[in-house]
């Protein structure tokens, strides 16, 4: 089997468009990842947020970072989609090298224990 | 040693430099640039080269993803 590597995408989104229009693009692209054989670790929505500078006219932005775990193949073909879609203002694939993923591994373990402090 | 550094970033002496410097932590990114969005020379912020390396390709991405400015004229 094809070595699998971990993945971090970081797009932003046209927020122009509707909460659902955002929602939906978020779903399909999580979705298109998934069904490509991607596992999807971790998709934390940032939100709407000011861009330092303008990209295609728009002062604001909704920002997605996610992480995944899939083939290199994908990569291009996933990234083919996101040129395509003119609601994606910009995106960044990066893989994940050991340094890498330690501190995304510890900054999960933060997230969890905030979480179950929340709970608690 | 760090006699040359400038008083703005002495207080920097207890910085730890982190083993990965990642480009969605704008705060930090921002300890390391100048009000026009500079990134300081290793001479001024006295990091290592290693650091200044990983800060230099962290700056890059974050400003790809509009996080921080590519030009800052703040004033005027």
């Amino acid at each position: 089997m094809a070595t699998r590597n971990t993945y971090e995408l970081t797009y932003i989104v046209n927020s122009v468009i509707s909460d659902e229009q955002v929602k939906e693009l978020v779903t399909r692209i999580t979705e298109y990842i998934s069904d490509a054989g991607g596992e999807v670790l971790d998709v934390d929505e940032w939100g709407s947020r000011r861009l330092a500078y303008p990209i295609e006219k728009k002062r604001n932005g909704y920002y997605v970072n996610m992480h995944f775990r899939s083939i290199g193949a994908l990569i291009p073909r996933l990234e083919r989609a996101l040129e395509i879609d003119d609601n994606i203002l910009r995106y960044m694939t990066l893989r994940l090298d050991a340094k890498m993923l330690r501190h995304f591994e510890a900054s999960q373990g933060r997230k969890a224990q905030e979480k179950t402090a929340v709970t608690e | 040693m760090k006699k040359d550094a400038l008083p703005t970033m002495s207080p920097e002496t207890k910085f730890t430099e982190p083993e990965y410097v990642d480009y969605k932590e704008v705060d930090l990114l921002k300890q390391f640039l100048n009000e026009q969005g500079k990134i300081l020379p290793r001479r001024i912020s006295g990091v290592s080269a290693k650091f200044q390396r990983q800060l230099t390709r962290a700056v890059k991405r974050a400003r790809h993803m509009a996080l921080i400015p590519f030009v800052a004229d703040s004033l005027k």
